[in-house]
């Protein structure tokens, strides 16, 4: 062991301790995390408001609702307050006097946001009028005011006397008809990261709500999306293989079907698979079934090259044996070029389960959006790109897990080969035997034949 | 021989173990209500069953809807459950506008809500239709957003603009030029979906974009200082918004169709009482994800018909106070900007009786 850590971490040929080789794959997703986390927390951005309590405007400038959340340039935050405060200069009654009266409730509601961060009010409460109202009346006797401004402590006041004059509690049939003055906007100072980098916590925090689904991401529930994706992809990848793989092994084994089949498919495989999008909606309509199909379409073509090519790469010298001790035509399949390429045909397929994936945002978006991809789409699309985040790492981490697993079943299953297996998998592959009645480990090793009679 | 190798069904075995490996991780949750448990076609080459006209008695009527504030009203009969209530069985498909054209020209949908104008540009293109539910006109939810320092349609002479090509907003972008006396060729269309066009305001290049709310309020957003130049409340009736059902669907299932134009009128009746406000706000905002104040002004953007507006609109007259009149203009409109080549017989694309047999049965 002592010889080993002198050894130079820059070997040329020789690979790393197991320790070191570890060491460097925690590397590999922690500098990608710190160069993020650099670059969102680094004293590069200026800063903007971020809006607490919002109004509206009849002013030109301001012509599109903000709310509680939305982020405004400094100084366009104060041409906004300003606007608000030049429309309770002149308070004029809405067209009718329900619109008015529907213009007073949504003053009362501006206050909500700010008193649910607060804790004055559960965010169930933020429609509920009766309890708006007594809210209005606590801040306006004076109870609450800390992060309302003294102008808008005035503004409350006023209203609220308002308020009293026509009825001490809430009745929705005798409501003010007359207008209120709305309240100034108020926000806090922020960061003004670009939409598109979210700082490391933002996501996390995000991530954790929505995996929870307690966010407003509503209807998207995470994780029952999170299962439409595995399935598209499962069913994509696992109709491929039973299709593709024997047209491969065929392509592989045969120049005649060689010939045949693979000019076309290397011509077809360049044809972008999305292309075939409406034909897949026309064909097999607007749910699941198109998006499965894409997955297939983008896949098979690269299967069945690859897996052909890993047929052609059989040892030569094992198909003259097999013949020699006169094996037919069908035993040269099923007994010699089938297991003789399983560890390898084994190795494409992990490599063609991250291609399948590849595919996975783009046919989601057929027909009808499915999955993951739903949330992808419809967040991005509001620039929520702390909401995107999460679910991109989570796709990631799913297509990484399942490869390092499958990496490591590779051992339980071919530990004969030259990659050879961890220890954690010859005693996996020990276990399978024993308890296997299908023996199916044992069937693997390779075998003399016995001589055809 | 020996048979102790088994080879092939060791594959067999294999793929199969690898398969159930992957499909157990698969959520055993029943899938979103949007999409039924349709099961994937194993083969790729599939037996081409001619879809079978959809129209079956009992069978779901498929329905696709998207974020046009005038058809997210159908998610209050939804939510309420009033389909069933009046006995017809319908199912809304939640779509991007022009996929939800698209499927509907690849046959796959019985109805789709689009625009007067836009039926006519996928029938003469795709796959024509039978408008039967005049849900709304546009009253200043289309807008046409033009960058900070542009005033008026005029200076948007030699500039770029970007919307969905051959669909409602170069309509109207079509219309505002000709109105303010200048051509198609004075400006530059950018092709790009409505739904991408608050990203695209951003860009320099870009002057002005047009696109429907929530998109262009959200270009509002985007980009500080930028306002309408020209909107659908500008020339009212330009866009009537409609339900638009396959020929062969109305004539098998006429009845089914008659108790979703009763649903329609129940869910305008409830929008229409001011004690629902708040209800209906929170069911449509969460429709297309905002929130309910910032929804509160699309409702004004989109005039909603009551009945009796309806069958004013219904009635067969020139000008835009009458669907059939507006349908006349757009459809020349799309003939003289070669969106298609022929004109189309815009009278065919509508029947009126439905929402008549509902009122008669309404008084």
């Amino acid at each position: 062991m002592a010889a080993r850590e002198q050894e130079s971490w820059f070997a040329v040929g020789r690979s790393l301790s197991r320790e070191r080789s570890r060491l460097l794959m925690l590397g590999s997703f922690v500098l990608p995390l710190c160069l993020w986390a650099l670059i969102a927390y680094l004293p590069v951005w200026d800063s903007q408001i971020r809006l607490t309590l919002s109004s509206t405007t009849e002013s030109d400038a301001f012509p599109t609702v903000y709310v509680p959340g939305d982020h405004m340039a400094s100084d366009r935050f104060a041409a906004f307050q300003e606007a608000v405060r030049g429309d309770n200069a002149q308070l004029t009654p809405g067209i009718t006097p329900a619109a008015t009266r529907r213009t007073n409730k949504r003053i009362l509601r501006s206050l909500a946001p700010i008193a649910v961060t607060q804790g004055w009010l559960t965010a169930d409460k933020e429609n509920d009028y009766a309890a708006l109202y007594k809210l209005w009346q606590t801040i306006a006797e004076g109870a609450e005011s800390a992060p309302i401004s003294a102008e808008n402590q005035r503004l409350i006041i006023r209203n609220w006397a308002a308020l009293r004059n026509v009825s001490p509690h809430y009745d929705s049939n005798n409501f003010l008809s007359d207008p209120l003055a709305q309240l100034i906007p108020q926000g806090q100072l922020e960061v003004k990261r670009p939409a598109f980098l979210p700082a490391p916590h933002e996501v996390i925090m995000r991530g954790w709500e929505d995996f929870r689904g307690e966010s407003e991401l509503g209807e998207l529930h995470v994780w029952k999306r999170y299962g439409v994706s595995l399935r598209t992809i499962a069913l994509g990848f696992f109709f491929v293989c039973i299709v593709g793989v024997p047209i491969a092994l065929l392509c592989g084994t045969f120049a005649f079907f060689s010939r045949l089949i693979e000019p076309f498919v290397d011509f077809f495989r360049y044809m972008p698979a999305p292309a075939f999008g409406t034909l897949l909606i026309a064909l097999f309509g607007i749910y699941d079934a198109p998006k499965v199909g894409l997955v297939f379409l983008g896949t098979l073509p690269q299967l069945i090259l690859m897996v052909a090519n890993t047929t052609r790469m059989l040892d030569p010298a094992l198909l003259d044996a097999a013949q020699t001790l006169g094996a037919n035509r069908r035993q040269l399949i099923t007994r010699v070029v089938i297991p003789g390429i399983l560890p390898n045909l084994y190795n494409d397929l992990r490599i063609l389960l991250g291609w399948a994936w590849t595919w996975l945002v783009i046919a989601e978006l057929l027909g009808v959006k499915a999955g993951l991809t739903e949330i992808i789409d419809t967040q991005g699309r509001r620039f929520h790109f702390d909401h995107v985040y999460p679910i991109i790492l989570l796709i990631g981490l799913t297509g990484f897990l399942t490869d390092q697993f499958l990496a490591w079943f590779r051992g339980v299953l071919f530990p004969y080969t030259e990659e050879g297996a961890s220890a954690s998998a010859r005693g996996a592959a020990r276990v399978l035997s024993k308890v296997n009645p299908l023996r199916l480990r044992r069937t693997f090793q390779p075998k003399t034949l016995p001589a055809s009679t | 021989m020996s048979m102790k190798i088994k080879p092939d069904s060791v594959l067999i075995t294999i793929t199969i173990a690898a398969f159930t490996l992957l499909g157990s991780s698969c959520s055993k949750k029943e899938t979103p209500t949007t999409s039924t448990p349709e099961p994937a076609t194993p083969e790729l080459e599939p037996t081409p069953t001619p879809t079978p006209p959809p129209t079956s008695k009992g069978e779901m009527l498929t329905i696709g809807y998207s974020d046009w504030p005038g058809w997210v009203a159908w998610e209050i009969g939804i939510k309420k459950g009033w389909f069933a209530e009046e006995g017809v069985q319908a199912k809304f498909e939640w779509m991007d506008y022009v996929a939800s054209m698209e499927a509907y020209g690849a046959g796959k949908l019985d109805a789709v809500c689009m625009t007067n104008g836009d039926a006519l540009v996928t029938g003469a293109t795709a796959k024509p239709s039978i408008g039967i539910v005049i849900n709304d006109y546009s009253n200043g939810n289309d807008m046409l957003v033009a960058k900070p320092g542009i005033e008026s349609v005029t200076a948007l002479k030699g500039k770029k603009v970007a919307l969905e090509e051959g669909f409602v907003p170069h309509l109207l972008v079509l219309k505002a030029l000709e109105v303010n006396g200048l051509s198609d060729g004075d400006i530059t269309i950018v092709n790009t979906p409505t739904d991408e066009t608050p990203q695209v305001l951003k860009s320099d290049e870009i002057a002005a974009i047009c696109a429907w709310q929530p998109s262009s309020g959200m270009a509002l957003k985007q980009v500080p200082g930028s306002k309408p130049i020209y909107t659908s409340a500008d020339i009212p009736g330009l866009i009537y918004d409609c339900l638009f059902v396959t020929e062969e669907s109305l004539n098998a299932r006429r009845e089914d169709w008659v108790k979703v134009t009763k649903v329609w009128y129940r869910i305008v009746d409830y929008m229409k009482n001011e004690d629902n406000t708040d209800d209906v706000l929170a069911i449509l905002s969460a429709r297309v994800g905002v929130t309910p104040d910032e929804y509160e002004p699309f409702l004004d953007g989109t005039h909603i018909l009551s009945l009796d507006e309806a069958l004013v609109a219904w009635r067969n007259a020139p000008g835009l106070a009458s669907v059939y009149g507006s349908s006349e203009i757009s459809d020349a409109f799309n003939v003289k900007f070669e969106v298609y080549q022929d004109a189309q017989d815009y009278k065919a694309y509508f029947d009126r009786t439905l929402t008549k047999e509902v009122a008669k049965a309404m008084k």
